[in-house]
């Protein structure tokens, strides 16, 4: 236990010694910020940050690869696999821990958004209900722990960083795609389709219905990629 | 406290370790020799836990490196070949992160870092980025971090590859010292590097064991049986006779000759150093020279290596 919190306060800590981590972070922070300051903080309109949350969770898909393609394999390019997987330490470990710094990371980089309730609630007359900007964040985190654990498993299934980021992106974008109505699929795949589409739930999210079902089943997704991520470390050592 | 019983290795068919068997007692340096893809690296990654064997055994300080994998790991302190560390972490930042995933207390935690920092000559960087570093002192950052958790076994694998003279007999001294309650493992091609740290030399050619022996005793075995090289000044028939005829003589093979100068080469066992000068004198010769014909540890390290190189001879000796 004290292991995985070293890898992965190491793992956090490392972001913000490269430029990778600014780039990823301020990037996203002026997205956000543009999206705030033009489409939300709007005099005479009800104040509600739904479209910051859309945008948002659209932006996790380019800038949780960028953050997860390094998580292994630049270890495995460099060479620090090595040592890391020769210590006292389980490959559980090595990968919950990992998984942890980067999402650390990701909450950091989102922390300073906090400030736009804030600003709403001080300025805006009515106030902005509380209840979707709670299950907004809730949902961000979701959708942001589902892509980072694919991550985690392509970043440890290549040394190629690029590779990994690309691998990561193309399977992100190919899931909402199927699993959304965009393409014809055949009924009885479409039924299953639904069944694993994310776009419903977080249109659910967002209107500031907490739906147990829904955060059981993008941790389930979750777990299920860092399994794989587990398998994949596992398997390295036997190859 | 190293013992590695029969172990072989395969990667894609490819036979990279073949049933090795050697250990490592405390206070005691053995060096793993060979050339480069002998498996060396393979054997070590296995000793140190970081590949699987497909059979046999390993266990370190007693514990099973498959059956007791962690608490194997925990015995070993590895310095992996080219001494891989984090590029954006400090110095001081990689060993402290190092001794957390040994699950050192942090006031120990920063005495091991200052030591090890001192051991290895680092206190200078110990703030800059490892990134930063030279080849040099970046070995030298892994030789911290693998000796700061005080292991009893220590794994090196080409620890001096990126030093200069000076730095390479600081490490040299430095092993010498840690070995004294410890096991070590040191992996290198270089023969002059293992001659002169380890207590034994294990060498290896295409994934085999060739040879398991302490380098004095290896050195006068092949003294013992080199053949005598003898130059003399007279009649050269009388003078071939006259050696053949020694007790323990077994074959007196004429070299070169120049006017009266008179080349042998003489192969028989014992020494017979004595009995050939006595003969030479008794047959009325001048003795010029009387020397045994000695291979280097590098003639004796080549021969191996090269045997090994032709198929044909490789089922054959050791």
């Amino acid at each position: 236990m004290k292991a995985l919190w070293a890898i992965a306060t190491r793992e956090f800590r490392s972001f913000f010694r490269i430029p990778l981590g600014w780039v990823a972070v301020s990037l996203y922070l002026f997205l956000a910020g543009l999206i705030f300051a033009e489409r939300i903080l709007i005099s005479g309109e009800p104040s509600s940050l739904r479209y910051f949350f859309g945008v948002s969770g659209f932006l996790l898909l380019p800038v949780v690869p960028a953050v997860s393609m390094r998580l292994f394999s630049e270890e495995l390019k460099s060479g620090t696999i090595e040592p890391l997987m020769t210590s006292p330490v389980g490959d559980a470990s090595i990968v919950l821990g990992k998984f942890l710094g980067a999402a650390m990371f990701l909450v950091a980089m989102v922390l300073p958004t906090l400030a736009y309730p804030a600003i709403l609630m001080a300025v805006s007359d009515p106030r902005p209900d509380p209840g979707p900007i709670f299950a907004g964040y809730l949902s961000l985190a979701l959708l942001g722990l589902v892509y980072l654990a694919v991550g985690t498993l392509a970043s440890a299934l290549t040394s190629n960083q690029t590779l990994a980021f690309l691998g990561t992106f193309l399977f992100l974008l190919l899931y909402t795609l199927v699993t959304s109505d965009i393409v014809g699929l055949p009924p009885w795949a479409a039924r299953w389709a639904a069944e694993l589409s994310l776009g419903p739930r977080l249109v659910d999210f967002a209107k500031g219905v907490i739906d147990s079902s829904h955060v059981v089943f993008l941790l389930s997704l979750a777990s299920f990629f860092l399994l794989l991520a587990y398998v994949a470390v596992q398997t390295r050592r036997w190859r | 406290m190293i013992h590695v019983q029969g172990v072989s290795k395969s990667f894609g068919g490819i036979r990279a370790v073949r049933d090795v068997t050697f250990e490592v007692a405390r206070g005691e340096v053995v060096g793993l020799l060979g050339a480069n893809g002998a498996g060396k690296s393979t054997t070590i990654r296995m000793v140190t836990g970081f590949v699987p064997a497909d059979s046999g055994s390993i266990s370190i300080n007693g514990f099973d490196t498959l059956d007791a994998a962690l608490s194997a790991r925990r015995q070993v302190g590895y310095l992996p070949e080219s001494a891989p560390s984090y590029a954006e972490m400090t110095t001081r930042d990689y060993l402290d992160f190092r001794g957390r995933l040994y699950g050192m207390p942090r006031p120990a935690r920063r005495a091991a870092i200052d030591q090890s920092l001192a051991r290895c000559d680092l206190a200078d960087v110990a703030r800059r980025r490892v990134g930063q570093l030279s080849r040099g002192y970046r070995q030298r950052v892994g030789l911290a971090a693998a000796i700061m958790h005080d292991p009893p076994v220590l794994v090196l694998d080409e620890p001096t590859s990126a030093l200069d003279p000076r730095q390479i007999r600081h490490v040299r001294t430095l092993v010498r010292d840690l070995a004294k309650d410890k096991a070590v493992l040191v992996s290198s091609h270089i023969l002059p590097e293992v001659e002169q740290t380890c207590d034994r030399i294990v060498v290896m050619a295409r994934g085999r064991i060739r040879l398991n022996a302490k380098p004095r005793e290896l050195l006068a075995k092949h003294r013992a049986s080199a053949p005598l090289v003898v130059q003399v000044k007279g009649d050269g028939e009388a003078a071939r006779r006259a050696f053949a005829s020694i007790e323990g003589v077994a074959s007196v093979e004429a070299g070169a000759s120049s006017g009266n100068w008179h080349t042998f080469t003489v192969r028989g066992t014992g020494s017979l150093e004595e009995a050939v000068g006595a003969a030479a004198v008794r047959a009325g010769l001048g003795l010029r020279e009387l020397t045994r014909a000695a291979p280097s540890l590098e003639r004796i390290f080549l021969e191996l290596i090269e045997g090994e190189e032709d198929p044909g001879k490789a089922e054959g000796g050791a």
